[in-house]
């Protein structure tokens, strides 16, 4: 109920929306139980009944008095037509409002929550949150919030006006309605499960697809199509089952519903008949009792629906605010200050961290990078190397210990701050889908063109991007211009370095294609530690050699630490890294004498 | 009669669209983006659609059934209402108030296990063709070729089999409750018209001119429906983006103008959705008018003027009361839907365009199953182009020997990938053939040919399941004994132990939480668990880091021995251990031999050798790179001549 609350006090914050739905609603139900009244008046009007016999007779014809009901029937329609359109409106406008800012609110969350949150969340989920789930709390406002007050208020006013009416006559109708509280209260529960569960298998489902889409190339490698058929057919049965469980719980609901007033207007006619003959009904009240049922149908037909909205509304916002409530791990405290530019002196002071629920990924990490120098991590896949990195712009918090920058530990500024003097190149590079020109760009806002080509340039990426057809401003991301493994990943160099940090991440694990790359790889990489503290996760031997310290991890520790020259010498991991790695090199430069400086020249 | 209803006019009058007649001739190469906006009624959507109610026949039937039985009721009630009136009350004859008392009870039972078997039929056929559906376009997606892939963006299918489905879905629901409305509809008119048919007229009077304005209302609804996709599309769109991209926004600091940007597509789709509920509210006071005309001038003034000459019964007019009611209702629900039945429709075109994708290499019918291979490969006169006037391959002639280790060598875009994607049948060949132990790949069915060759591809791709369920994707028979020992070979074995479960390890989407480089070993062990008899490369080892590449290096002469093997590569030793290096130079075999006999010819590999191994520049790799060259990414110029 908490949830639906929540809901509530959204909507609540269209306050002018919200009073005027209510209000042209209420002033639209009031108008059509006019109706029957005047209907069953102008009967009555048409027809008397004798006293003695029993027998009908017809009135004199007054066509004064019918042609008050009539236009009174027109005006009364015509009033609660506009009063319709102002709900729809109100309540259609109220309803956008509030999955409008239930959207913002999501993007924002997502985009500010930490990387321990996204690194367990796929993405097919979360876009059904944001699609399905926000759909389904806008439902609710509408359906639940507002058209629900027409059944409310319709099954609350028809039976007294009823009673008023004929009260013998509307308490034998009327005995369903509490059986009709009862059960709708009680399928609402379990319904409310039920579309939790499917929603869940309708996102595993999601998620096989996808990573069956984007795996195609290992499904075909493995001629493994029938598997993944299997798979997927599980999923999709199961979703199958799980719908149809759930339409039918909803079905048999509103027949029952249905049932209920069939039963009432059987009920009307038999002892409503039997009432009228013996004059203690008149025959406009008779219609009166036909027509105001009538009314109900509806409303109650959709209370199904409704009822359907609040349980698909409570598991909705469930999932939507556990999104939204989430606390980021890495939030800034309240008296963050600005951290204006740092020198950039990195120290780490027996760092420990551990991913959620798993052993610890770093233990005991200490390390003091100077202002402008180089600080080269090794290690094997899993020792820990991204996560030291990952540490510094705090994408995770340190578990224990802390880290500072110029002697302040970086939890002390706010993120945006930090964030602006620690520049990180990724390793997987991700491009947006947008020019070259927004890509590079995308960190500072409003750079000037030849902001964007000097960076461009010192990522050794400007001739190649000049050479497009389109050149700064060619597409890239999806559906745009393929780049090389290469380029994309100067062009994440260039537009970490257009927010000319002073201290600077390089997460370069991966080796790239081809000798050229490479080569400008590397030139960019000098280029840009110029002048910067720089870390720089690398298997370029001149990196690694010319760094000012050399870490080695792991399995978490700090394993090894000192210049190239001294590591090199102690007989540790570093000595076998680059024994192994080096030693066929230089095998191939004393066989191939050749000299070949030609193709530098290019 | 049920387009007498008003309805059919409307929306008939509506139809006429952009949807192209050829949609549903997609040219192979793609699943357009554009929106197609559908007819309200597509009769091949419908057709096509009706095929897959086939195997649910009795299900459709039993729904149908109900359903025309729960309408007919429906409409009757009334009709029982003015004989209990007319028959019964005014005849002031107690026993037949009794017995028109009973009969309704009888009635109301009818209608309400018609109604309940209505629902659990529908539901029921209609998740059973959604199954369908949805099993059979993920089934047809597997047939469809890697260059499919390679120019259909994910998301593009993804919108597809998701979106799409469930708008069909709810469209189902709804087209059948729309049937029995419109039966229902139809049912009041007969009744309205035999009852007595001049009231009837009186009555329906109002309904040209609902027609007339619903006509009118769906120019305007057509328009914003299309004008809320595009604005729905831009913001799911940038949600997507932002999700993926999520750790480069907060590295770059880009949140402020990111939720700035959000906001305003956001508030796009906000008007566009305020601007159709003005459209749509518009129509309420409409409807009302004309229910009030339908009553006021129709029933009261008219039905009393006969009532007055006598030619009237008052039940009759209660009826009439009580059926303008339930008929304007329905017709406004309809009017309501009319976006959503077109959305169903071109959401129907676009399922259909997947399910219509013809798959680029087919099984002949009479293909045989291949037998167990030495791994003998011949390529003879191979020419293959994705595009005509292309050729990626010209004329390749290439024997590798049962067991031989072969390197390819080339610059980018040489040819090398193309020609070991052949070996798999990801392609056809163009020109001349491929065999395997002299049979032609084409005789025999793909997947008994790619179960007897492992591929190691640049990029490690896993799915989320256990790192058993991975290293077995193949073939879930394999024993835990097979699995420890090809993990052991590749040097994954130690890190798998490691991890909380073992083998039994979750692995998240696509693996990430292991690195590239674990990711890669896995993908190792998956590819010889098999045993097969040929191993293709495809530089495997470039993405991964040095570490893991030593690892892989040690295990590379035992995975590689006693196996036909191609390996695309950068690695010297790797190269020049080969059996035979083969370079490939524009699509053309160049040279083919061993590394020493290649040097001494000083053709196209001493160069590429040269510039490669000789040359470090200013500075000397740690990983040394090679076999590739140059022309790198793809916008320098071509490389070595």
């Amino acid at each position: 109920m908490g949830i639906l609350w929540r809901i509530i006090g959204m909507a609540a914050d269209y306050p002018i929306r919200l009073a005027l739905a209510y209000i042209t609603a209420l002033l639209a139900i009031g108008f059509s139980l006019a109706i029957p009244w005047l209907f069953g008046n102008a009967i009555d009007l048409m027809v008397g009944q004798d006293p003695n016999t029993k027998g009908f007779f017809e009135k004199a014809f007054s066509l004064q008095a019918l042609a008050v009901f009539g236009v009174g029937i027109l005006a009364v329609s015509l009033g609660r037509g506009f009063c319709d359109l102002g709900r729809t409106y109100t309540t259609e406008s109220l309803s956008q409002k509030v999955s409008f800012d239930c959207r913002n609110l999501l993007y924002d969350k997502l985009q500010n929550v930490s990387f321990a949150f996204h690194d367990k969340e796929h993405t097919g989920d979360l876009m059904s949150r944001a699609t399905a789930d926000v759909e389904a709390m806008r439902r609710f406002v509408n359906m639940g919030m507002i058209r629900s007050l027409d059944v409310v208020i319709r099954i609350l006013a028809i039976p007294i006006i009823l009673v008023l009416v004929h009260w013998q006559l509307a308490l034998v109708s009327m005995i369903f309605v509490p059986a009709i509280v009862l059960r709708s209260s009680f399928v609402m529960r379990s319904l409310r499960r039920k579309w939790l569960h499917v929603q869940e298998v309708m996102g595993q489902s999601v998620t096989v697809l996808q990573e069956n889409l984007a795996g195609m190339h290992v499904v075909k490698a493995f001629a493994s199509e029938d598997y993944e058929r299997v798979k997927y057919n599980r999923k999709a049965e199961e979703l199958r089952v799980e719908y149809y469980d759930a339409e039918r719980m909803q079905g048999t609901n509103s027949a029952w519903m249905t049932l209920y007033f069939t039963f009432a207007l059987g009920i009307i006619l038999w002892i409503g008949g039997w009432l009228v003959i013996r004059g203690d009904l008149t025959l406009g009240q008779l219609a009166m009792f036909f027509l105001y049922l009538n009314q109900l149908t509806f409303p109650v037909r959709m209370s199904a629906q409704i009822i359907n909205t609040f349980s698909r509304a409570i598991s909705s916002g469930q999932r939507l605010f556990t999104v939204l409530d989430t606390v980021s791990p890495v939030s800034e405290r309240s008296n963050a200050a600005d951290m204006g530019r740092a020198t950039g002196h990195v120290k780490f002071e027996n760092v420990a961290f551990s991913y959620e629920d798993r052993s610890p990924a770093l233990r005991q990490v200490d390390l003091d990078a100077k202002p402008g120098q180089v600080t080269a991590i090794l290690g094997a896949p899993g020792s820990g190397k991204t996560t030291v990195v990952s540490l510094l712009p705090r994408f995770y918090d340190v578990t224990s210990g802390k880290i500072t920058i110029d002697g302040s530990d970086i939890r002390d500024f706010t993120l945006q701050s930090l964030r602006h003097n620690v520049g990180i190149v990724h390793q997987d590079v991700y491009l947006f889908s947008a020019s070259i020109r927004d890509n590079i760009s995308y960190g500072v806002v409003g750079a000037t063109q030849e902001d964007v080509e000097r960076a461009a340039k010192v990522a050794q990426l400007h001739d190649q991007i000049m050479s497009l057809p389109g050149g700064y401003d060619t597409w890239v991301g999806e559906r745009g211009t393929t780049l090389s493994g290469g380029q994309r990943q100067r062009l994440s160099i260039a537009r970490t370095i257009l927010i000319d940090p002073p201290v600077l991440i390089l997460d370069d694990s991966t080796s790239s294609v081809d000798v050229e790359t490479e080569r400008q790889i590397h030139r960019a990489m000098t280029e840009v530690m110029k002048g910067r503290t720089t870390f720089v996760i690398a298997h370029r031997l001149s990196t690694v050699r010319e760094a000012d310290q050399i870490l080695v991890l792991d399995k978490g520790v700090i394993a090894e630490r000192g210049p190239h020259a001294e590591l090199v010498r102690t007989g540790g991991i570093y000595q076998s890294i680059y024994e192994l790695q080096l030693r066929p090199q230089e095998e191939v430069l004393l066989e191939a004498a050749v000299p070949a400086y030609g193709r530098a020249a290019l | 009669m049920m387009r007498g209803g008003g309805m059919g006019g409307g929306m008939m009058g509506g139809m006429r669209g952009t949807s192209a007649d050829s949609m549903f001739a997609p040219s192979n190469d793609n699943l357009t983006d554009e929106e197609v906006v559908g007819r309200v009624y597509d009769n091949r959507v419908v057709k096509r659609f009706a095929t897959y109610i086939g195997p649910y026949r009795k299900y459709a039937l039993i729904a149908l059934a109900s359903l025309l039985t729960y309408a007919a009721v429906n409409a009757s009630i009334p009709l029982l209402i003015k004989y209990g009136i007319d028959w019964a009350v005014a005849g002031g004859n107690v026993n037949r108030v009794h017995i028109i008392g009973a009969a309704f009870m009888v009635i109301t039972v009818i209608h309400f296990l018609s109604n309940r078997l209505q629902f659990i039929f529908i539901s029921l056929t209609g998740q059973h063709i959604l199954y369908d559906l949805r099993a059979g376009m993920f089934s047809h997606l597997q047939n469809q070729s890697n260059s499919f892939y390679h120019r259909t963006p994910i998301g593009r299918i993804m919108s597809r089999m998701q979106s799409d489905v469930l708008q069909l879905q709810e469209t189902f629901e709804l087209m059948a409750l729309a049937l029995a409305e419109l039966v229902t509809v139809g049912a009041i008119i007969i009744l309205m018209l035999v009852i007595d048919w001049q009231l009837a007229l009186a009555c329906m009077l109002v309904v040209p001119i609902l027609t007339l304005i619903l006509m009118y209302w769906q120019r305007f609804a057509r328009h914003s429906f299309m004008r809320i996709r595009r604005a729905i599309a831009m913001v799911n769109g940038e949600y997507n983006q932002n999700i993926t991209g999520v750790r480069v926004v907060q590295s770059l600091n880009r949140q402020d103008e990111n939720l700035a940007h959000f906001r305003t597509l956001n508030n796009e789709y906000l008007d566009a959705n305020l601007e159709a509920a003005r459209y749509s509210g518009m129509l309420q006071p409409m409807v009302e008018l004309l229910i009030g005309l339908g009553i006021g001038v129709g029933v009261v003034l008219f039905g009393g003027f006969l009532l007055q000459r006598d030619a009237l019964e008052v039940g009759t007019l209660a009826a009439f009361a009580l059926w303008i009611q339930r008929f304007f209702e329905p017709i406004r629900q309809l009017t309501m839907q009319y976006s959503q039945l077109q959305r169903a429709m071109a959401a129907g075109v676009r399922i259909f365009e997947v399910l219509d994708l013809q798959p680029d290499v087919t099984d002949k019918p009479d293909a045989s199953i291949l037998p167990q291979v030495d791994g003998e490969i011949r390529y003879n006169d191979v020419v293959f182009h994705y595009t005509p006037g292309t050729d990626v391959l010209k004329n390749v002639n290439l024997h590798i020997k049962a067991g031989e280790n072969v390197a390819l060598v080339g610059s980018t875009g040489a040819g090398k990938s193309t020609l070991v994607n052949l070996l798999h049948r990801s392609a056809d060949v163009t020109g001349g053939s491929i065999t395997v132990d002299g049979h032609d790949l084409r005789d025999v069915t793909r997947q008994s040919l790619v179960h007897q060759m492992s591929m190691v591809l640049q990029e490690p791709y896993l799915f989320s399941g256990t790192v058993r369920e991975n290293i077995c994707y193949q073939n879930a028979g394999i024993t835990d004994e097979e699995m420890i020992a090809a993990s052991t070979a590749v040097g994954a074995h130690d890190f798998v132990m490691e991890l909380a479960n073992g083998y039994d390890s979750e692995l998240a989407e696509r693996g990430v939480n292991l690195s590239i480089g674990q990711r890669q070993l896995i993908s190792f062990a998956r590819a010889i668990v098999g045993n097969p008899r040929i191993l293709v490369l495809d530089e495997a080892t470039a993405n991964i880091d040095t570490h893991t590449e030593l690892l892989i290096q040690r295990a590379l002469n035992r995975i590689l021995k006693d196996r036909t093997s191609i390996v695309i590569a950068h690695r010297l030793s790797t190269i020049r251990n080969a059996d035979k290096i083969v370079v490939l130079d524009q699509g053309r075999v160049a040279e083919v031999g061993s590394h020493d006999e290649l040097l001494e010819s000083g053709g196209v590999y001493a160069q590429l050798y040269a510039i490669n191994y000789g040359l470090s520049g200013p500075s000397i790799d740690v990983a040394p790179v090679g076999g590739e060259v140059i022309g790198a990414d793809g916008l320098s110029p071509a490389a070595a001549d």
